[in-house]
């Protein structure tokens, strides 16, 4: 497997996010611009320049047409992908560390951050399919996180329910038209915040990473923990790879920590888990840093992963992925088979 | 200058640089590869000959129109000046890495990062015992409770360097160290260590790989050129635990040169690798197995 080195960034990487085709890939970093890529040879499309700070979170709709990031320059910004035109400036009080679509890509709900007196709060901002049309400026909700503050959260199915990671360690499950809040369990250890929360498919479930060393798999509906992924190192990414059952964990010592140990104890690896049986499979090596994001395109072709070295890393799977399988499940197609 | 006579010692680079630069070549080599041969400046003025070899793959893939339509988009932002295809200064490849998928991979990875370096040492160390140079004692120098008080037991005898050694060592090496009585004179390494210098001989290859078994080892010959070491690994583990595996490539193209040796964890595997696979179809080719080294029994 020989991964594609892209180097568009001059910092450390946050987010990337590969489209629903799988074709793009987009990443941004903690210098002011957002690359877009094509997956399959790393070739650079373009960036989208106008942030004036770090940007913490970019995300694009399900048809490819538009992408939105949010940025330490407290801005919600929405761009044309075809073009790199800005299409869109939503201004807030604070940093925006996390933007999510919706199924349709009508909605998108941004998190900000809690700091000079404002409290973390998930505001949600109708978006119009046009291209060209006018964008609102209208909040079209506002859900004020009064207790811990949110770091990540996302739309469930149906986009009936909005999920959100505390600082805390604990999930909330929030009525998506209405805001109010439903559910809040610890799931993760008290005070380790979550790093990161990405979907399955169809939405009806989602993995967490947290500082704890833990990933866990729970369901939307009601919060159940379906799995638990133990590893040894705090993680800041975890992502499930579609066609296979794995899931795939990132992490590694924080950055701040990094200097003062050799990289093979550092733990800059991807980690692959079963999802299902919830052992480690395998790991993949690379990183000079901690992996700050890992990302599974979504044809199952490839993943890729984002490091503090500042390099996208795209990995594109050999046969012996594919062919993996447990004894079990060989013995199960068998049986299908007759 | 040009009404002196040429000296030797006359820097000619100036007129060389007035040329004009060779125009580039291209030549198609017999294996299917290309060479093109381009000159070009560089910052210091000097002339610089870039020769690259390149095998160009025509990969066919279909994709959804809404992906093909997005494939010849133009190029925005930072990216705007770029001609098609992937950019030098953002986009590389990286080092291959193997990655294999195993559900005890745990258990595998600490078996062969301890079995290789931990075992070694533990062999080294196996009829090795703690003794003090001061006091006999079983525990190291260092630690012994009488170290600021007495002098090391050999302190003595060791005050005449000359003095060479002991008579009964002499006689223990036998023939084959004769020259290790004198102290000092060079010993080949085959007639190091006394009737045993063989063996110790040996170590010295074996400390580099750890306690492989070279009777373990098979060759394969008449291997496909287009075969990959995974597919050798994955066809021969299914007889046993495979430790190693070497397909030779040819340096520049990058294509397998025909044989691969293959190292199993156990001999037994191995006999039984060696009997199935002897003449088994792989890729248009029947391969040809055999021990590496033939087993003296």
């Amino acid at each position: 497997m020989r991964p594609i080195l892209l180097s568009g960034h001059e910092r450390a990487l946050t987010q990337i996010k590969f489209n629903r085709d799988g074709d793009l890939l987009f990443s941004v970093a903690k210098d002011q611009h957002v690359c877009a890529w094509f997956s399959h040879n790393g070739e650079r499309l373009g960036t989208y320049k106008g942030h004036q700070g770090a940007i913490w979170t970019v995300d694009v709709t399900p048809d490819s047409s538009m992408i939105a990031s949010g940025s330490a320059d407290n801005t919600i910004r929405l761009w044309e992908v075809k073009t790199g035109r800005l299409l869109k400036t939503w201004e807030f009080p604070t940093a925006v560390k996390r933007v999510e679509f919706n199924e349709e890509g009508t909605q998108l709900l941004g998190v900000t951050e809690k700091r000079m007196g404002h409290l973390g709060s998930i505001v949600v901002l109708n978006i119009n399919p046009d291209i060209n049309g006018e964008q609102s400026d209208e909040k079209e909700l506002t859900i004020v996180c009064d207790e811990s503050k949110a770091t990540v959260a996302g739309w469930s199915y149906m986009n009936k329910y909005i999920i959100a990671g505390h600082e805390d360690g604990s999930v909330s499950q929030y009525d998506a038209k209405t805001g109010e809040q439903l559910e809040n369990l610890p799931i993760h250890d008290l005070n380790m915040q979550l790093t990161d929360l990405q979907w399955s498919n169809d939405r009806t479930y989602f993995i967490t990473a947290s500082k704890d060393k833990t990933a866990k798999l729970v369901a939307a509906r009601d919060l159940e923990v379906l799995k638990t992924y133990p590893s040894d190192t705090p993680l800041n990414s975890a992502t499930m790879t579609p066609k296979k059952d794995f899931v795939i964990l990132g992490g590694g010592q924080a950055a701040m920590d990094v200097t003062t140990t050799a990289a093979r104890q550092g733990k800059f690896e991807a980690r692959f888990y079963h999802k299902i049986f919830e052992d480690e499979i395998g790991r993949v090596r690379g990183h000079f840093g901690p992996l700050n994001t890992v990302a599974a395109d979504p044809t199952g072709k490839s993943y890729a992963s984002g490091g503090e070295d500042g390099y996208v890393r795209v990995h594109h799977f050999d046969k012996g992925f594919f062919d993996f399988s447990y004894e079990v499940e060989r013995e199960r197609q068998r049986a299908m088979q007759q | 200058m040009s009404n002196k006579a040429r000296d030797w010692a006359d820097d000619d680079d100036l007129e060389e640089t007035t040329t004009e630069l060779p125009p580039p070549q291209t030549i198609q080599n017999k294996d299917g590869t290309k060479t093109t041969i381009t000159y070009r400046y560089d910052e210091d003025g000097k002339k610089v000959k870039t020769t690259r070899r390149i095998r160009m793959v025509t990969h066919r893939e279909v994709v959804n129109p809404r992906v093909a339509e997005r494939k010849v988009l133009p190029k925005f932002g930072l990216s705007e000046k770029d001609p098609k295809g992937p950019q030098m200064d953002t986009t590389s490849v990286g080092e291959n890495i193997i990655f294999r998928l195993s559900p005890n991979w745990k258990r595998d990875a600490k078996d062969e990062s301890k079995d290789a370096n931990a075992n070694a040492m533990k062999e080294k160390l196996k009829d090795k015992t703690v003794k003090c140079r001061i006091c006999n004692g079983e525990h190291f120098t260092a630690r012994c409770p009488y170290k600021d008080t007495m002098a090391p037991v050999g302190a003595e005898g060791s005050a005449d360097p000359a003095a060479g050694m002991p008579d009964d060592e002499v006689a223990a090496a036998g023939p084959g160290g004769a020259g290790a009585g004198k102290k000092g004179s060079y010993v080949p390494p085959a007639l190091r260590g006394g009737p045993g210098g063989a063996a110790a001989g040996e170590r010295m290859g074996g400390s580099k790989y750890g306690e492989r078994d070279d009777l373990a080892t098979l060759r394969v010959t008449n291997v496909s050129e287009m075969a990959e070491e995974n597919e050798l690994r994955d066809m021969f583990e299914r007889f046993g635990r495979v430790t190693r595996v070497f397909l030779a490539k040819d340096r520049d193209t990058g294509m397998a040169k025909g044989f691969a040796f293959i190292s199993f964890a156990d001999r037994t595997d191995a006999v039984k690798a060696c009997n199935k696979m002897d003449g088994y179809g792989f890729k248009h080719l029947i391969l040809r197995v055999e021990f590496a080294k033939k087993a003296a029994t």
